[in-house]
């Protein structure tokens, strides 16, 4: 999977992922002599570093100088916004960076190439699917179907209608198709479509596209994609398994 | 960004290394904040000057970046270090951090830097003009030449601002932009006496309400000093880089205050500004001239001490000044001196006083705000009267 993102510091490195979900400050949060990093296990020497934004002291610059001198500096460094000290900090000490990019679909131990003068990130052996999730809605409540024990994704688990698009589909096109094959049942043009929604599932990042259908009424027809279907109250939906994102997918839609 | 074709080529190496990486810090922070290009400056003030703040990974950035040749191409000062170059014995400073400190201060020379080592350069020689783009460090002193001067620049850190020195350019958003000198609150002052001390205050409260706005003044008409000190405390208590004073600063007649937020600061404001960063009433140390006392400050203290004695021993009293200042006033250094010493090129915030002290006494918001995260310090904040009451 390549992302594009924004091409900060320049320079191309390769390594393995180290992936901190909070704001970090160099100052205080690593040691300058080993890379070892205080704010969880692990040192980010030759390591390709996530986070979502620097923070603290503007000595940070000067300690990612440091962690060069030493030869501990990492390979590379990727945030969600680049600020100032992590910018000066990786220019001066020459480390490539990328922002722009969401680092919480990265995980610890993925091989990472980053590419600071194009701004191009790649996670190697990590595919890139685009879905649709319909969500169907008769009285309030909302068609679910069950996945069998021998699904490829999220097996026996409960999700709405969805698929992946196929080339040269619209998430609108691949809506309908899906919704025909798995339930048997007509829809038009969506009544709404939520934000796009990017989940990491093992070696794959979903980009989910949410779209909500209103039927008046609705008798749905299984094929050999699930075991079975319930109507749901949205707010219950917690309370079975479900796929990732599901929720989210839902309170996009319906608020 | 739009570079032009001179530019690129110092980007692709043409003209060095030094440059090159001068350039990729310049571009790199224009991108990240949306510059269109970059823009020439006429002159740059540099902060990362005291090793206690910047450490060994600064010192041999410096040592590399002056080995590669680096010279800066615009007149450029530098921020106070962390001990006075003669008298750092005084400020019991330990030799291993003499010899670092200095050997700082000359590799800042060798690139060409004027080591005057004050965070008050527009009081010596380091003076832009009104429209000057400049590329200042030093939050309480690019705060004043904004506002006070009418000059512009963002509120750089010590690599960028050392980097824009170096290509004599820097990124052109933010500050440099009329459009982003607008006011975005209007600051209602009520009831300000004629103490300086009460700017502290005053930026201490506007500074906490106000973040990283650019407040629009009523009701106060700055002196330099004044200036210099709310300057100085809304850049601690806040992130503020530019201010406004109606009939007073440069920019205040083209301000367009129509439809903004009013916000009302009087004496409960600035009472609950000064509790906020008193913290004791017993300190070790009575540390004044946060920013750099100016020639009239001087006078003033020199004033105030005539015929008064220090008695209590075990409290120190440090004033901290510029190296021209002081040079400039041998009768107020001569009185000042019977209560402790007249010290140059640095403060007590950039000074590694946590060796030695663990309560502070300051008449500044800015320190006020730095002593107890930069060291470790608990802090009395008052006038320098009710300071000099502890000791007499």
């Amino acid at each position: 999977m390549i992302m594009r993102g924004r091409a900060i510091a320049p320079g191309y490195a390769e390594g393995e992922a180290l992936v901190l979900n909070e704001s970090f400050s160099f100052l205080g949060g690593i040691e300058g002599a080993t890379g070892k990093l205080h704010v969880r296990d692990g040192s980010v020497a030759g390591k390709v570093f996530l986070f979502p934004k620097g923070k603290g002291s503007t000595v940070g610059s000067f300690v990612m100088y440091d962690l060069m001198v030493h030869g501990k500096a990492p390979a590379a460094v990727v945030n969600r916004t680049a600020e100032t000290i992590v910018t000066t900090g990786a220019v001066i000490a020459s480390i490539p960076l990328v922002d722009g990019l969401d680092v919480s679909l990265v995980r610890d131990g993925d091989r990472v190439s980053v590419d600071g003068t194009r701004g191009y990130v790649e996670l190697k052996g990590v595919q890139y699917i685009e879905t649709v999730s319909a969500a169907i809605l008769v009285d309030g409540k909302v068609l679910m179907l069950h996945r069998p024990a021998g699904a490829h994704s999220f097996p026996d688990c409960w999700s709405l209608v969805s698929g992946k698009l196929e080339r040269g589909e619209t998430p609108e096109e691949a809506a309908r198709r899906e919704v025909r094959e798995e339930t048997q049942l007509e829809v038009g043009l969506p009544d709404a479509a939520g934000t796009p929604l990017l989940i990491r599932e093992q070696q794959t990042v979903w980009k989910v596209w949410p779209l909500l259908y209103r039927l008046k009424a609705a008798q749905p027809v299984l094929n050999h994609e699930n075991t079975q279907f319930a109507w749901v109250d949205p707010a219950a939906v917690g309370n079975r398994c479900t796929v990732d994102g599901l929720a989210a997918v839902l309170k996009g839609l319906l608020g | 960004m739009y570079l032009t074709r001179d530019e690129q080529a110092v980007l692709d190496g043409e003209q060095g290394t030094g440059a090159q990486k001068a350039m990729e810090l310049v571009t790199a922070l224009g991108k990240i904040y949306g510059a269109d290009g970059l823009v020439d400056i006429t002159s740059a003030h540099l902060s990362g000057a005291s090793y206690k703040t910047i450490g060994d990974g600064g010192l041999k950035y410096l040592e590399d970046l002056a080995a590669g040749g680096a010279q800066v191409a615009v007149s450029a000062t530098l921020n106070p270090v962390g001990m006075d170059r003669e008298r750092w014995r005084e400020m019991h400073i330990t030799p291993e951090f003499a010899a670092k400190q200095l050997r700082i201060i000359d590799l800042y020379s060798q690139m060409g830097v004027r080591p005057t080592c004050s965070c008050t350069p527009y009081l010596g020689d380091n003076v832009p003009a009104m429209g000057d783009h400049v590329a200042w460090a030093e939050s309480s002193a690019l705060s004043f030449v904004n506002s006070y001067i009418g000059a512009r620049t963002n509120r750089e850190g010590g690599p960028g601002a050392l980097a824009a020195a170096i290509l004599g350019k820097t990124a052109n958003y933010g500050l440099h932009l009329d459009q982003n000198r607008q006011p975005t609150v209007v600051i209602e002052a009520e009831g300000m006496g004629d103490s300086v001390f009460d700017y502290s205050l005053l930026g201490q409260a506007v500074g906490t309400v106000v973040g990283g706005g650019v407040p629009y003044f009523r009701g106060i008409n700055p002196t330099v000093e004044d200036a210099k000190t709310l300057s100085a405390a809304m850049a601690a208590a806040g992130s503020v880089a530019l201010w406004h004073a109606e009939g007073c600063t440069p920019e205040a007649g083209t301000c367009r205050t129509a439809g903004l937020e009013t916000v009302r600061i009087g004496p409960a404001e600035r009472q609950k500004a000064k509790e906020q960063l008193n913290t004791t009433d017993d300190p070790q140390l009575i540390a004044i001239g946060c920013p750099h006392l100016s020639p009239k400050e001087m006078r003033d203290i020199a004033a105030l001490l005539k015929g008064k004695q220090k008695k209590r021993r075990d409290v120190e009293v440090w004033f901290c000044t510029s190296a021209a200042v002081r040079a400039a006033c041998p009768d107020e250094v001569r009185e000042m001196e019977r209560f402790g010493p007249v010290l140059a090129d640095t403060c007590m915030v950039v000074a590694p006083i946590e060796g030695t002290f663990q309560r502070a006494a300051t008449n500044s918001a800015k320190a006020g705000n730095y002593l107890p995260t930069l060291c470790s310090q608990k802090v009395l904040f008052g006038d320098v009267a009710d300071l000099l009451k502890v000791i007499e």
